[in-house]
């Protein structure tokens, strides 16, 4: 299968000096559904930025469906659709009449784009309030409207900035729902980013862990999740601060222990192991003969979240808490 | 045929947001309606003093007025041209439009087209106004002389659009676009002919208005009631405002690529 993405060495420094984006590179098959899973401020919608033809790279190369996004840029904008990470629809104009307008922004006219637009009220199921003003919508339904308004001149390649962020669950299942079929049916490359490890696992068939501006890690998610150890042990102590440094070190001298991070004061440690099972036991004797009392230990599956606290040290939920920093024209990046 | 059709859906999308929230017109339209049947009246014995109707050809202070209220209407709005933009920045509009094939120019375009579509509705209403028996408004020039009093009312109002937009791109901020807006109409409106004839004025106000533009739109939209085609005051006008439009709308666009990038 032919790429229909290809970014090399991608570097983009803001004009007060952030290396948002350090030198990342990555490509996209056609018909993928790819993420980027990262917290905020990881670099993920400068990435879409540059990708979709909104701000310049500093230095690299990039090719979206087959032209460079210097100069081919205007080429580029009529292969693409794009939804934002903020909803933008016009409050004043009803849905339909939104949907209209972005087509007509897509060079669409007529017959043709009047049919397209129906067909996309019924996709996101907006006939009922198509002729009611955007700003009575819902948040959910003016996700749905920014993602139709994306649609309407069938794009190939698709960037969704945080499709979901924000919604409740049941929109956000909705909205999921769009997307695979899309996917799947009608074969439109994706390339999503997401704070969301849920969104990411459910969704992209491929994904890349993005951190201050590099990729750690990439691969479908059953093979990050494996590459960790298969299984990881939470450990809670009743005085964390206090024995946090004498546990992980009995931890690390227990056989079959890959690896043990320190993850905050609530969930204290994390122990990868390739098989956990048996080592429950061990950790449990061990701890019995220390004099460090223990809270809980609780085995699981790995998971994303998982997968980026082993590469960064961090658990990408507490992340979520802290803002972005906005340097970019119009406090957005 | 992409820079006008895409400026024709634009044209077309501001109008549809102007008429949806009426408020906003209503707004705008209050101050001039309120100088149009209050001020003019509060001051109808302006024109008893000696040398009046000598110095202005108006029979009374509100026919005289009429022509400055007009200005004053189209240069309030303008002023606040550049909050419309603002919001489209700020909503993520504007770069929803910027990922689109949509030619560049017709954002800008679009919008100036309906600053300029405003002002005249705006003053549209204001000359009905005027007409009104207490007011007392005819135009020598008749309906033609009407229609071109329009066009240079809305040609004055895309000019100075310019400028409230240049600010707005340049702080993003509505308030500032306000702020500024509010800021430089009165001071420019009294030191103009715009309500006080040129040869009542002290010396220093005489000197300032003589260079400030809207006394020149001013001047030609009084003849073309009061006194008929007088070529030489209608054509300067065109060439101030021209000038004017020249370096609002330069600044313009030298924003508007610094956003647009």
């Amino acid at each position: 299968m032919a790429e229909i993405i290809s970014v090399s060495d991608l570097v983009l420094v803001y004009s007060d000096g952030t290396k948002a984006v350090d030198g990342i590179s990555f490509s996209i098959k056609k018909g993928e559904f790819f993420g980027f899973l990262g917290p905020n401020g990881a670099g993920k919608s400068t990435t879409i930025k540059i990708l979709t033809t909104l701000l310049k790279k500093t230095s690299g190369t990039v090719t979206v469906a087959g032209h460079d996004v210097n100069s081919g840029a205007s080429d580029i904008r009529k292969l693409i659709g794009v939804q934002s990470q903020e909803t933008t629809v016009d409050g004043d104009l009803t849905g339909r009449e939104n949907l209209m307008l972005q087509g007509h922004f897509q060079q669409m006219s007529g017959e043709v784009l009047k049919n397209r637009v129906n067909e996309l009220l019924r996709l996101v199921g907006l006939e009922s309030a198509a002729d009611k003003r955007a700003r009575n919508y819902s948040g959910g339904m003016k996700k749905r409207l920014d993602l139709a308004s994306a649609l309407v001149h069938k794009p190939q390649l698709l960037f969704l900035d945080e499709p979901t962020t924000g919604l409740d669950p049941q929109s956000r299942n909705a909205i999921w729902a769009y997307l695979e079929r899309l996917n799947k049916e009608d074969g439109i490359t994706i390339f999503l980013t997401t704070q969301y490890l849920e969104e990411a696992d459910r969704l992209c068939r491929r994904l890349a862990i993005i951190d201050f501006g590099k990729i750690v890690a990439s691969g479908t998610p059953m093979e990050l999740k494996q590459e960790i150890g298969a299984d990881s042990i939470k450990i809670a102590l009743e005085n964390c601060e206090r024995d946090k440094t004498r546990a992980k070190e009995l931890l690390e001298s227990l056989e079959g222990v890959s690896e043990v991070v320190y993850v905050g004061p609530e969930e204290c440690l994390n122990v990868f192991a390739k098989k956990a099972g048996p080592l429950v036991a061990d950790i449990v004797r061990a701890f019995d003969s220390s004099e460090i009392r223990l809270l809980s230990v609780t085995f699981s599956s790995p998971t994303l979240d998982d997968v980026f606290l082993r590469h960064t040290g961090r658990s990408i939920r507490t992340e979520e808490l802290v803002k972005a920093p906005s340097q970019m024209p119009g406090g957005r990046r | 045929m992409g820079l006008f059709s895409d400026t024709r859906y634009l044209f077309v999308r501001y109008l549809k947001k102007l008429i949806r929230n009426p408020i906003l017109l209503f707004f705008s339209l209050f101050q001039p309606i309120i100088f149009l049947l209050l001020f003019t009246q509060l001051l109808g014995r302006f024109s008893s003093i000696p040398g009046f109707t000598e110095a202005t050809g108006a029979a009374s202070y509100a026919i005289f007025a009429t022509a400055g209220i007009l200005l004053q209407n189209a240069f309030g709005s303008a002023l606040q041209s550049g909050t419309s933009i603002v919001a489209d920045i700020d909503s993520g509009f504007l770069q929803k439009m910027l990922v689109t094939p949509v030619n560049r120019y017709a954002i800008l375009l679009g919008r100036l087209l309906s600053d300029a579509f405003r002002v005249a509705v705006q003053s549209i209403i204001i000359i009905a106004l005027s007409f009104l028996p207490f007011v007392g408004v005819t135009y020598v020039t008749g309906v033609p002389g009407v229609l071109l009093v329009l066009f240079i009312i809305a040609f004055f109002g895309l000019a100075w659009s310019g400028i409230s937009l240049a600010i707005g791109m340049k702080t993003r901020s509505s308030e500032t676009v306000f702020a500024i807006g509010g800021f430089i109409t009165f001071p420019l409106l009294f030191l103009s002919t715009a309500l006080v004839p040129l040869s009542f004025q002290p010396e220093w106000i005489q000197t300032i208005s003589k260079f400030n533009p809207i006394s020149y739109a001013v001047d030609a939209v009084r003849v073309l009631m009061i006194s008929g085609y007088d070529w030489s005051t209608i054509l300067q006008a065109f060439g101030v405002i021209g000038l004017v439009g020249l370096i609002t709308l330069s600044a313009t666009v030298y924003q508007f690529r610094k956003v647009v990038k």
